[in-house]
């Protein structure tokens, strides 16, 4: 869990966060670092595939911390132990029919079989075109990989780049804003970024302020709601 | 604050006595049992039209099901734990069964036991049984409640489990010299209560509160010896003043001060809150719900108004200043300032539904501005409540019941603590301060919380 | 409420779908002395444990992982977007959301409760008058509901003080209050609560439009303004724009829900059974294949199957599952859209949405958290049956609003970029952040209407896991309704530039743009067993009993003959009062088809 989860919220004027953009971002601990985290479910591999990855995706930069350090390689490893990860909320019955791309995702893979059927073949893929892995390649270079599957000139083990490119997307905006007890946001920083409030869910006095901005850092939900605990998703499951 | 007791005497009193009292309801149908003489059940004669009905009415006036019906056996089989540190008891089968209940009680041994605390037998019931109050009753009301525990009532041939008390404590003669220095002869108890007032309204009022409500019961300080030290208005500005603590809730007074008593609800409040459990001016919890469930939401409405007027004119025990909502701490709210103490877990945690003004929202999430449950000078209501959650309940006078949740895991100790003071110093609300030490022994001793499924349906 | 595990053996109703429908049908014949047994397939819902505060405030696991909504695990459909295409499966929830559970889809709707335009009612009829019958285009399955706005007022009125709606009536009895949509038509009382307060942005969008020389009104929302206590005795909490309705169960009471706002009375009454986990498989017929005899149904917590009988059927699940059921049940004649026959599956239609953008200057926050599902600001101009589709050239329309439900920011981020804007790395990061901070959203929601090749069907391929074929979509957009919105989002334009917009996405349907299931656009799913006149193009006489099976009522939205502009549920509620209310009074005294075929 990491126990990011925060209590007390860090109160935030919205608008002195907009204007000192320089303030540097806070170091945050246990934040999926390759170097002490153990992933539950990637091999080192494939974690330090995702671990660069989803950070070019979300990069940090002026605004604020990026999916490093916000810990969404941590988030995307512990939702592939969920229904979710294990394609549990899809409809994946047989058979399967590629079709016209307005019709939708009809592949035969759950999330965990598109990180797990895809990462190494990108890293061969890279070895063979640049002679290292992902992970040790300069940031230009990661794009350039990164542009490729998401238009789908790449594919690999029957998986079209830009599945996988989708997946790896959806996952780390997930990471960078879903609630601290799902292992990403650190520290809340990618609300704050955002200006979000979190689980505070009363806005009375502010329907209409005229444009002015809310006031209150935000809140996440109570520190022990552990949302991978057997109990918060067996109706997730239904 | 009561002038013949400390806070925390009162407290340590009260909580003992609840359990204390609640023994004797052990032994009222032990005694049935034991001592087969002849059936008093008349059965098969004619009933008068409707008398059964009334005497449901009486139960219900007198909550006998609030310690005589426990959920998961039948009704009247009683049977509910209380356990006391001598053991644990369990409340008596009051159905009409001739063996297990009270089936061969007279309607004479039936009236002395529920007014004058003497079984059968002759031996004396603990002062659970709120038998100086009901030693008010109509001899109306005492037939019909009779007719109908021996007539309306399926009897069950069932024992609740076995007590286990140890000789001495089950020892019951002292009991007769407490009944004969507290508790009132029928007619002297009828004769206070029902000469107090000529407006039948307020008659009727007296009668209902005095008497089968026995509100005082928990409403009342008590003395030493666990008498309740006023039993009627005539006696004095100590009777609803506020009971002690009972199971970590505090009793508040039902009489008129302005900030810690009733001196701000109208009459229409306190029927709303009767009826329904909820009113503009604040909801019912902890203690009060099961008597609003089992008892008072059934009352007529004529009973509830009588009541509200009577309760409105009981002076006030103490003088407070009034309360005058103070809108400082709102203004600070929505212009951001968290600067005071608790002010930032209010804001997070509390004032999406009781708002940043404290105004809460009607009938539906209840005001902590001016609520007099919140300003009572010992805060254990507030904190039980924050750490334990609560819900109001779905009634046929109103079906829908609203949950608070449980902070006992979002808070810590020091975080109630400020938000409790928090509340209890904003909006005009004057109380004290609580520390830290103050939640972590009421932590300590947290009942088990409701499960999903005991939580309201809507 | 008698317990599920000993429910009477023979009720003397069956109601499959425990959402508002069926609700309210159930709450209606208990009423009536009648004994109900509702059947549905998800879990029991209620806001203490679904809507528990604060940990409900969840968008990852609301609204993102979709907690209360249809498992598609056990069932689906597929879609195409043209009869010669194979239709694949809907695999993963997105364009639109089916609920499952008790409350259905009104446990994490968003409360946004309209009626409808006189001219919705009977839009075939008014089309005619007012533009002659050539204005019709060739294949479009243009048709009356059979009811009027008159009859159905009272049951509109119902609905509104069952659900607390929050409003301002324009004209109440004939008379004007100069307030609310001036091109509303004449109500016999007003809303149970005052309007929704406007959001910054809807407060805008108020300003801009009347400048711009349009009549911006409150969108009556089923979000209580204040603290409601409705006929039945519900009691509602106040709204205070937390943001989280659409995909979740409102922590306040103050979405009107089934559960909030019927159900606990139901659950008092002894003639009522709610069973859970109870797939109902198929309406079983007796051998004439005139009459119901009862449901088979799978009994989830034991996994195994059931039958239960009654004399009377109501069958108010969502609209897709209503129109499955028929057509795997066999009743009622299958649709044929080469030769035009049968009706189940006819005039399948959707909501003709898209969504625009506008940016305001960097010193104006949005704040696009702050909201409430039902709330905003909108015109009916391009709406109202006054306006002159003559001169624009289609049959429909759409009003266009500020509906700032409570945008959350995993949603402001997938949403965010594409269309040659970049979708990741870091001006990505700046956009999305500018996007969330300074912009809110403006739709137009138009009307669809219903045409020969768009329609529902047996998938040939796909199962679903309880071995049946799945329901089969085949549905795009189509000419007439483009250029109904391309015409009123031209207008969200003009309006945008008087609010001194910084800059302006406007966003519409581009002629050919197939429908697209992987974007959310509204789960407001229409016909497919639709009320009418006439029993050859029209599944159900003018009270919801179908045509065929007499003892068989299908309540929803399954029974509108076209998309309206206006969002479903209020329409779906009066239609259900209507029909309970004509039950009651006819029907039990005399079973058997109301209107002769």
């Amino acid at each position: 869990m990491g126990g990011a989860a925060s209590l007390s919220s860090t109160p935030l004027l919205g608008r002195a966060a907009q204007a000192n953009p320089d303030q540097p971002a806070p170091q945050p601990q246990d934040d999926g670092d390759p170097a002490h985290y153990k992933p539950t479910f990637f091999n080192q591999e494939e974690y330090l595939f995702l671990y660069h990855a989803c950070e070019r995706l979300f990069p940090q930069d002026e605004n604020g911390p990026g999916a490093q350090a916000l810990g969404v390689p941590r988030f995307i490893d512990k939702q592939m132990n969920t229904p979710y990860g294990l394609g549990a909320l899809w409809y994946m019955q047989a058979p399967f029919v590629e079709g016209p791309p307005e019709l939708g995702y009809q592949l035969p893979y759950t999330p965990r079989d598109l990180y797990r059927g895809a990462i190494t073949p990108i890293n061969t893929h890279c070895l063979i075109r640049y002679n290292a892995l992902f992970a040790a390649l300069p940031p230009e270079q990661q794009d350039n990989v990164l542009h490729a599957l998401e238009s789908n000139t790449l594919r690999f083990n029957d998986i079209p780049g830009a599945a996988f490119f989708e997946q790896l997307r959806t996952n780390t905006l997930e990471g960078a804003f879903s609630d601290p007890a799902y292992g990403g946001n650190h520290n809340m920083e990618g609300w704050k970024m955002m200006g979000f409030p979190g689980a505070r869910a009363d806005f009375m006095d502010w329907i209409n302020q005229e444009g002015a901005p809310y006031p209150f850092g935000p809140v996440g939900m109570p520190p022990k709601a552990n949302p991978y605990s057997p109990a918060f998703q067996n109706d997730e499951e239904g | 604050m009561t002038s013949l007791f400390s806070r925390s005497s009162s407290k340590t009193l009260s909580s003992a006595l609840r359990p204390l009292l609640m023994a004797g309801l052990g032994l009222l149908g032990l005694a049935g049992a034991a001592l087969p003489t002849r059936t008093a059940q008349a059965a098969d004669a004619p009933l008068p039209a409707g008398l059964i009905e009334e005497g449901h009415y009486q139960a219900i006036l007198g909550d006998c099901a609030a310690c005589h019906s426990q959920p998961g056996r039948p009704p009247y089989s009683g049977g509910m734990p209380f356990k006391l540190p001598i053991g644990t008891i369990y409340s008596t089968n009051i159905s009409p069964d001739p063996v297990h209940g009270i089936g061969r009680y007279t309607e004479a041994e039936f009236a002395r036991a529920v007014q004058l605390g003497i079984r059968k037998d002759g031996s004396a019931l603990y002062p659970a049984m709120p038998y100086p109050s009901y030693a008010r009753l109509s001899k109306a009301d005492i037939h019909a409640l009779y007719v109908y525990f021996q007539r309306g009532v399926t009897p069950q041939p069932v024992d609740p489990p076995a007590n286990g008390i140890i000789w001495p404590l089950s020892m019951r003669w002292p009991l007769h010299i407490w009944r004969w220095l507290f508790s009132p002869s029928i007619q002297s108890a009828q004769h206070s209560t029902n000469n107090q007032f000529s407006d039948p309204v307020l008659a009727r009022g007296a009668y209902l509160v005095e008497g089968p409500g026995h509100c005082g019961a928990c409403h009342s300080p008590r003395s030493i010896a666990l008498n309740e030290k006023a039993q009627t208005a005539k006696d004095g500005p100590l009777f609803l003043s506020g009971g002690g603590v009972v199971e970590q809730w505090v009793v508040p007074s039902l009489r008129q001060e302005n900030r810690t008593g009733l001196g701000r609800w109208s009459e229409q409040d306190i029927v709303d809150f009767l009826r329904t459990g909820r009113a503009r001016t604040g909801a019912s919890f902890g203690g009060m719900s099961p008597v609003i469930v089992h008892s008072a939401h059934a009352f007529k409405d004529d009973d509830l108004h009588a009541i509200a007027r009577y309760l409105m004119q009981l002076a006030p025990a103490r003088k407070e200043t009034p309360w005058v909502y103070d809108p400082t701490t709102a203004e600070k709210l929505r212009h951001a300032d968290l600067s005071q103490p608790g002010a930032q877990i209010y804001v997070d945690r509390c004032a999406a539904c009781h708002r940043t003004d404290g105004a809460g929202y009607g009938s539906v999430f209840p005001p902590l501005a001016g609520n007099p449950v919140v300003m009572t000078d010992d805060a254990t209501s507030l904190i039980h409540i924050i750490l334990a959650g609560d819900s109001t309940h779905a009634l046929h006078t109103t079906p829908s019941a609203f949950a608070m949740p449980s902070f006992a895991d979002t808070l810590s100790d020091k975080e109630i603590a400020d938000v409790v003071s928090f509340i209890r110093q904003s909006w005009g609300n004057n109380s004290k301060g609580v520390k830290e030490g103050a939640v972590r022994r009421i932590r300590k001793n947290l009942p088990q919380l409701e499960t999903p499924a005991q939580l309201p349906k809507n | 409420m008698t317990d599920e595990t000993s429910p009477p053996k023979r009720p003397d109703v069956l109601i499959i779908g425990a959402g508002w429908a069926g609700s309210i049908m159930a709450k209606e014949l208990t009423e009536a002395g009648l004994t109900v047994t509702m059947l549905e397939r998800g879990h029991d819902h209620s806001t203490a444990v679904e809507g528990t505060y604060p940990s409900s405030i969840d968008e990852l696991r609301g609204a993102v992982r979709k907690r209360l909504f249809q498992k598609l695990s056990r069932t689906s459909l597929t879609i195409r977007n043209r009869p010669d295409q194979t239709a694949l499966p809907y695999r993963q929830l997105a364009a639109f959301l089916p609920g499952e559970g008790v409350g259905g889809a009104g446990l994490h709707w968003s409360g946004c409760h309209f009626r409808a335009t006189e001219d919705d009612l009977r839009l075939r009829s008014a089309t005619i008058e007012r533009y002659g019958q050539k204005f019709i285009p060739k294949d479009m399955h243009l048709q009356d509901y059979g009811v009027t706005y008159k009859e159905l007022e009272p049951f509109f009125d119902k609905a509104e003080k069952v659900f607390g709606t929050s409003g301002e009536a324009a004209s109440v009895r004939g008379q004007k209050t100069g307030k609310g949509n001036i091109f509303a038509p004449d109500r016999s009382d007003h809303f149970p609560l005052p309007p929704m307060a406007d959001t910054f942005s809807a407060s805008v969008f108020r300003k801009a439009a009347a400048e711009t020389g349009y009549h911006p009104f409150s969108i009556p929302a089923a979000n209580a303004s204040q603290p409601y206590t409705n006929p039945y005795g519900c009691q509602m909490g106040p709204c205070n724009f937390c943001g989280y309705c659409s995909g979740y169960a409102c922590y306040l009471y103050s979405k009107a829900s089934p559960n909030v706002n019927i159900l606990p009375t139901l659950r008092r009454d002894k003639r009522f059974t709610l069973i859970t986990e109870a797939q109902v498989l198929e309406i079983m017929l007796d051998d004439t294949r005139k009459k119901a005899t009862g449901v088979r149904y799978a009994d989830l917590k034991i996994q195994s199957e059931k039958t239960l009988e009654a004399d009377l059927v109501i069958l108010s699940a969502f609209q897709l599952h209503n129109v499955h059921l028929m057509l795997v049940s066999g009743i009622g004649k299958p649709y044929d859209p080469v030769t035009q026959t049968g009706t189940i599956g006819r005039n399948f239609t959707y909501q003709t949405i898209t969504s625009s953008r506008i940016w305001l200057p960097k010193d104006r926050f949005t704040s696009q958290f702050v909201g409430a599902g039902g709330a905003g600001v909108a015109i009916d101009d391009f709406n109202q049956p006054g306006f002159d589709r003559g001169k624009a050239g289609f049959i429909g329309g759409s009003p266009i609003w500020v509906n700032q439900a409570g945008l959350k920011p995993i949603a402001a981020a997938q949403g965010s970029g594409g269309k040659g804007e970049p979708r990741w790395g870091s001006a990505y990061k700046s956009a999305v952040i500018d996007q969330y901070r300074h912009s809110f959203g403006i739709d137009a929601h138009g009307s669809n209407m219903a045409y020969r090749d768009v329609y529902l069907d047996l998938d040939p391929t796909w199962r679903n896991a309880y071995g049946q074929p799945m329901l089969r979509m085949t549905f795009t957009w189509k000419d007439n309704d483009i250029r109904m919105n391309q015409y009123v989002v031209k207008h969200i334009g003009d309006i945008a530039q008087t609010m001194g917009a910084t800059r302006i996405g406007l966003n519409s349907l581009q002629q050919g743009q197939p429908f697209d299931s992987r974007v959310y656009q509204t789960t407001h799913l229409n016909g497919g067993v639709i009320m009418g006149e006439n029993p050859k193009t029209s599944a159900l006489n003018r009270y919801l009993q179908s045509w065929d099976v007499s003892n068989l009522f299908v309540i929803g939205s399954s029974a509108f003959p076209q998309g309206m502009g206006y969002n479903p549920t209020g329409l779906v509620a009066a239609l259900a009062y209507w029909s309970a209310y004509h039950i009651r009074r006819t029907y039990l005294r005399n079973p058997g088809p109301m209107v002769s075929a």
